[in-house]
């Protein structure tokens, strides 16, 4: 007999923490009751509402935990690395040495949210002269200035070239206030030339050959970099190694994202697999953790799929959700309004592919890092949106735009354009700041719509098919 | 012969004449804003109208853009879906002192020459080559040379008619405005922007340095000519991703160089620092010009709407004067 799946708030999870401490629910040492998380200052906490299950407390327990398994890493002697930019290329290669983690400071765009405003971030990167006009990853740099939030890692990385300008310039505004930063190019993604030698990429892609050796040798760039600050070699055969373990976890995730998204009810929310998939980029700075935690997770959806139980109910629209969503919250509120997940695009489908193994380590990563979204066409994004929208039987694309983000005016246009071209669904787009409080009417009534209209399609489809 | 319209510095106009086509570095106006875009917040007003421009031409042979910058890789989106003519991504990379980033942007030149042959274009010589760079090179030797006797605005206008065409008008020796020394530094200007020469003078200040991306900064440096007889692409390509210096480099500490001389040469007293609401690449570079350079700096942002614009700027401009004088 298994608890009845539903989603619950931080309140009654304390309540369910008991019940299940008492009866002897075994955890990690990071374990606890999640409101403990809110005297850290993550306020936002008492606004959500969670899945009940004991693997979604280990998953949250786990997320809320990084800062302290950094600095015990930089205790036992590990070498910090921030990543910056690449979500998910760079990290593998990090976690191949033993004596080595990886994070991204980039993480921080959710810190805004997570402590609704109060560490005081992004009032530094305003006085930095970095406002709100750009995303909100800019209060990265108010982590870097607070040291409050992480580390300083020994060593910060960045991908630049076919990224985001905000990226770019609040990382150029860090490396002008004394960060040492190891720039690497990402060239943008072209389409081969007629003749032209093509390297296959993950998620069906593809790139001319001259642009997979390119970033290889950036990579190996990297390389070099990394096996001076670990005072060690990184092999083929370690690096070999850290992708197939790499794999290992996408692997787990895209298991739990194919019966997250398709099974009937939904079997678990969308804000635990917003966070789940996260994971996949940098492990949470803990590799091994993160393959336990996702297993628990896969497991619990694996017992509910096979119950037929789920968190909402059985007719709940199926909508496509393109681009992080900067409040929390509002994971909640789709719910909420009728909806349910069925298929993500955060950015970062590259770091949910799985890496090839059947070429040189090197040359697999410059592959995945090759088939980042951000570093290709906004028509090939759109075109992967539609072939995921497919893949999952989606029947709307929610496009949640960031503010300030430099790709999101334009390339919501094209993702909008070519999805009701190629599919004929129905694509809303909003934008939502880190705390969509004040803004939770206007949000609430727009997915309520979406929800309605998704509803309103399925009628009229089930009228003309009943009708001949 | 066919007109191949661009906008990035990084595009050597050489290249593209040397194909024997016409390259056309189009200054757009704000009154070019593609009004089709669904949205206008959050685009940066200077590629809103630089869409524009290409969506209304008709009449261009094709258009190249540049990945320098997040947005306009995205307006290249936008017009190869929805616009007339052929168009062209050229990847220049934002790091730039590896030989492999040297390598990269010469491979995307041939790429681009590849481009200009099928829209009718002829594969240069390293001979003709050579010959267009140096006639492109005399011109701006010209324009370089009369930047002591021409006002900031003509000679601004001088850069801009040297884009368009290397034959240059003669360009006549005019009575310059006494002034205080000032820099306009920051991305390109729009056509009417033009207009900020003028009434930087008339409000008792003179633009010394155009430190735009439309001006001085932008602008090509001289060819060194043994090495442009010996291999002229690879020259090319030094002194074009080599030598400009830009907001968009990792790092972009060149940028600051050659501020720093440029300042310290022309006896800048002060900086206006003007940048399009949504770049964030100029945008982010304000403060660190504040805390790297000893000057005042004056901010005047744009939204891309100068009539309504104009006597804020104009205000603040005279406020700056007042300032320094
Ligand atoms: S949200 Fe968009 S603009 Fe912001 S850092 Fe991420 S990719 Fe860049
Ligand atoms: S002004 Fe800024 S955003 Fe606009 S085109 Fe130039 S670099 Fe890009």
């Amino acid at each position: 007999m298994i608890d009845a799946p539903e989603r619950i708030t931080l309140e009654e999870w304390d309540l369910r923490y008991e019940k299940l401490y008492r009866a002897g629910l075994p955890q990690p040492a990071y374990g606890g009751p999640l409101s403990r998380h809110v005297s850290d200052g993550d306020h936002r906490l008492l606004k959500l509402r969670y899945d009940n299950s004991p693997a979604a407390l280990r998953l949250w327990n786990f997320l809320l935990t990084e800062e302290d398994r950094l600095h015990r890493a930089r205790a036992a002697g590990k070498k910090i690395v921030g990543t910056m930019k690449d979500l998910g290329t760079v990290p593998v290669m990090a976690y191949s040495f033993d004596n080595m983690v990886a994070f991204y400071p980039d993480g921080a765009w959710w810190i805004p949210c997570v402590m609704e405003y109060s560490a005081g971030l992004l009032e530094i990167a305003d006085s930095l002269g970095i406002d709100e006009s750009f995303c909100p990853v800019r209060a990265m740099l108010g982590a870097f200035v607070t040291e409050a939030h992480f580390p300083i890692p020994n060593m910060l990385i960045c991908s630049v070239g076919a990224t985001c300008d905000d990226f770019s310039a609040i990382a150029q505004r860090l490396n002008g206030l004394g960060h040492s930063i190891f720039w690497w190019e990402i060239p943008h993604r072209r389409c081969p030339e007629q003749a032209e030698a093509t390297a296959e990429l993950p998620g069906g892609l593809s790139a001319p050959r001259c642009q997979v050796e390119f970033v290889k040798s950036e990579l190996a760039r990297v390389k070099v970099a990394l096996e001076q600050l670990a005072g060690a070699e990184l092999d083929e055969e370690r690096l070999s190694a850290g992708i197939r373990q790499a794999n290992l976890v996408r692997q787990s995730l895209a298991e739990l994202r194919y019966l997250a998204f398709t099974a009937e009810p939904c079997p678990i929310p969308a804000l635990e697999m917003l966070v789940a998939e996260m994971l996949a980029i940098h492990y949470c700075s803990d590799r091994g953790e993160t393959m336990v935690v996702l297993e628990e997770l896969l497991d619990e959806v694996k017992v509910r799929v096979r119950a037929g139980r789920g968190v909402l109910d059985a007719d709940a629209a199926k909508i496509f959700w393109v681009n992080p969503v900067a409040d929390l919250q509002v994971m909640n509120l789709l719910e909420d309004c009728g909806g349910r997940l069925c298929g993500t695009e955060y950015l970062f489908t590259h770091a949910l592919d799985p890496i090839p193994e059947n070429v040189p380590p090197l040359e697999a990563l410059a592959r995945a890092a090759l088939a980042d979204p951000m570093a290709g066409s906004s028509i090939d994004r759109a075109e992967r949106i539609c072939s995921d929208v497919c893949r999952f039987g989606a029947e709307a694309v929610l496009i949640s735009r960031i503010p300030g983000a430099s790709h999101c005016a334009l390339e919501g246009q094209v993702i909008s354009e070519v999805v009701a071209d190629t599919l004929g669904i129905p694509v809303l787009e909003i934008e939502v700041p880190p705390v969509a409080d004040s803004m939770s009417p206007t949000v609430r009534t727009r997915l309520e719509a979406l929800a309605e209209t998704v509803r309103a399609r399925r009628r009229s489809r089930q009228n003309r098919w009943r009708n001949g | 012969m066919k007109t191949i319209i661009y906008t990035c510095p990084y595009i050597p106009a050489e290249w593209i004449a040397a194909h024997g086509l016409h390259a056309s570095r189009i200054v757009p106006d704000h009154v070019d804003a593609d009004l089709s875009l669904a949205r206008a917040e959050g685009v940066c007003p200077y590629v809103r109208s630089f869409i524009g421009q290409v969506m209304a031409d008709k009449e261009a042979g094709g258009a190249v853009l540049t990945t320098v910058c997040d947005q306009m890789r995205r307006a290249f989106d936008i017009i190869v879906r929805n616009g007339a003519i052929p168009a062209f991504l050229m990847n220049v990379p934002n790091t730039w002192q590896t030989p492999a980033a040297q390598a990269l942007y010469i491979d995307e030149l041939k790429r681009l020459g590849r481009f200009l042959v099928q829209l009718g274009g002829t594969s240069p010589s390293d001979e003709a080559l050579a010959e267009v760079m140096l006639e492109y090179d005399d011109a701006r030797t010209s324009i370089r040379s009369a930047r002591e006797y021409l006002s900031a605005r003509r000679f601004a206008d001088a850069i801009a008619q040297n884009r368009v065409c290397n034959k240059l008008h003669t360009l006549h020796a005019e009575p310059l405005v006494e002034g205080v020394p000032l820099a306009l530094a920051g991305g390109p200007l729009m056509r009417s922007d033009y207009e900020l020469f003028d009434m930087v003078e008339q409000l008792g200040g003179r633009i010394v340095l155009d430190a735009t991306e439309t001006g001085d900064r932008g602008m090509c440096p001289e060819f060194d000519r043994a090495r442009l007889r010996k291999d002229p692409l690879r020259e090319l390509a030094r002194a074009y991703f080599g030598s400009i210096p830009d907001a968009s480099r990792r790092p972009n500490s060149d940028l600051y160089e050659w501020l720093e001389r440029e300042l310290i040469g022309r006896a800048v007293r002060g900086i206006i620092f003007r940048r399009y609401l949504w770049c964030d690449l100029w945008h982010a570079e304000l403060g660190r010009l504040k805390d790297r350079i000893e000057l005042p700096v004056l901010d005047i942002d744009s939204a891309g709407e100068n009539h309504l614009e104009r006597p804020r700027i104009s205000n603040r401009i005279r406020a700056f004067l007042e300032m320094l004088q």
